[in-house]
C-alpha cells in the first residue's frame, strides 16, 4: 500500500520536473531568438508604420474593435487583392466591439451621436470621394413653436444636422427651406413624416420628447 | 343589535364598491382650446382598462389625486415624467409612448 503511494508521488514529481524543464528550455531558447530578431522587426515596423497602424494593445479593452468576429485582426489585408474571408468576417455585426468603443450613450442606451461630435470623439471624412470638399456646419438655430399652449417650443439646431448631413438630404424634399412654411405636427412626425423621417429610425427616438422640446412657453406655467 | 351591525357593515362595504363601479371612461377636455390648435381632440381615459393591469395605489394618490378636475394634466408635465408620463407608465417600455397621439387623443388628424 505504502509502496504504491510512494511510487505515485515519485512519478508526479518527475513529471512536473521534466515538464517545467521543457517549458523553461523553450522560453530561454525563444528569448535568444527574439533578441536576435528584434533589430530586424524594428526595421520592418518603421517601414510599415506609414502604411497601416495596428492598434492592438492587450491592455486596452477597446482594441477589440480591430478584431473580426472570429477574434483575428481585421482589415489588414492587401487592398489590391479581392477581399479575403477574414475581411468579410470583419464586416459582420460585432456587438462586443461596439460596446468596447466606449461611445457615449443616451438614457435609452443608444449611441449619442451629437455628444460624440461635441466631444470630438470621432473625425469622419467628409465623403468617400476624396475630391469632395468639406462643407462647414451651418450655425443657425430655428425656433419651431409647438402648436399647443402647454408644450415647450422646439429649437432646431442646423449645426448638429449639417455636421452629419448635406443640405440636400432635407431640403427641399422633406422641408421647404423657408420659416413657417412647413405644416409639421407631432401626429405626422409619429407617422414618419418631417422629423420622423429620421428620428425614431436612424436618429434618436421620439420618446425623448425634451431633447427637442427645450424652449419653455410663457403660458406653460410652473 | 346584530341586525344593525349587519346593515352597518353592508353600508360600509357597499359605499366604496358603488363609487368604484361607475368610473368607466373619463373625458379630459379642460385644455380643449390648446388641443384644437395642436390638431387633436379630447382624451378619453379608459379607467376600467387601467384597473385591470394596475393596482389603485400605483397611481392614487401619488400620481393622480383621486378627484375629478384636481389634476392639472398637460403634455408638458407628461413629457417631464409626471401624470401619464410617469417613469413606469407612458414613458417606459411597459406601454405605448407619449408620441403616439392617437392612442389617447380622439379626433386626431380630423381638425386641420
Amino acid at each position: 500500500m505504502k509502496a504504491s503511494r510512494l511510487l505515485k508521488v515519485a512519478l508526479l514529481c518527475s513529471l512536473t520536473v521534466t515538464f517545467g524543464f521543457a517549458v523553461n528550455g523553450s522560453f530561454s531558447s525563444a528569448e535568444s531568438a527574439t533578441a536576435a530578431k528584434e533589430t530586424k522587426v524594428a526595421a520592418v515596423t518603421t517601414k510599415k508604420s506609414d502604411k497601416a497602424e495596428t492598434k492592438l494593445d492587450p491592455n486596452d479593452p477597446s482594441s477589440v474593435i480591430y478584431l473580426d468576429t472570429s477574434g483575428k485582426p481585421a482589415g489588414l489585408g492587401d487592398s489590391s487583392k479581392p477581399p479575403s474571408m477574414a475581411y468579410k468576417a470583419g464586416q459582420g455585426w460585432h456587438p462586443q466591439a461596439l460596446s468596447a468603443t466606449g461611445l457615449p450613450k443616451d438614457r435609452y442606451g443608444l449611441i449619442d451621436w451629437a455628444k460624440i461630435v461635441r466631444e470630438n470623439i470621432v473625425k469622419p471624412k467628409p465623403s468617400l470621394d476624396a475630391a469632395e470638399e468639406e462643407m462647414p456646419p451651418l450655425k443657425m438655430d430655428v425656433l419651431i413653436p409647438a402648436k399647443g399652449d402647454f408644450v415647450n417650443d422646439v429649437i432646431y439646431p442646423h449645426e448638429m444636422h449639417t455636421y452629419w448631413l448635406k443640405c440636400e438630404v432635407c431640403h427641399p424634399g422633406i422641408f421647404v427651406p423657408a420659416k413657417g412654411s412647413n405644416p409639421m405636427s407631432m401626429v405626422e412626425i409619429a407617422q414618419g413624416k418631417w422629423c420622423g423621417r429620421c428620428h425614431g429610425k436612424v436618429a434618436f427616438p421620439l420618446t425623448d420628447c425634451n431633447r427637442c422640446h427645450t424652449s419653455p412657453k410663457q403660458k406653460a406655467g410652473k | 343589535m346584530l341586525k344593525r351591525l349587519i346593515i352597518a357593515s353592508a353600508i360600509v362595504i357597499a359605499i366604496p364598491a358603488a363609487s368604484w363601479a361607475g368610473i368607466g371612461d373619463i373625458r379630459l377636455e379642460s385644455k380643449i382650446a390648446s388641443m384644437k390648435k395642436a390638431g387633436v381632440g379630447p382624451v378619453v381615459f379608459p379607467h376600467d382598462r387601467h384597473e385591470k393591469s394596475i393596482k389603485c395605489a400605483e397611481c392614487h394618490p401619488k400620481i393622480f389625486k383621486d378627484k375629478r378636475g384636481a389634476n392639472d394634466i398637460s403634455m408638458k408635465f407628461n413629457m417631464e415624467g409626471k401624470f401619464c408620463g410617469s417613469p413606469n407608465c407612458h414613458n417606459s417600455p411597459r406601454t405605448f409612448p407619449l408620441y403616439q397621439c392617437a392612442s389617447c387623443h380622439t379626433g386626431v388628424g380630423a381638425a386641420k
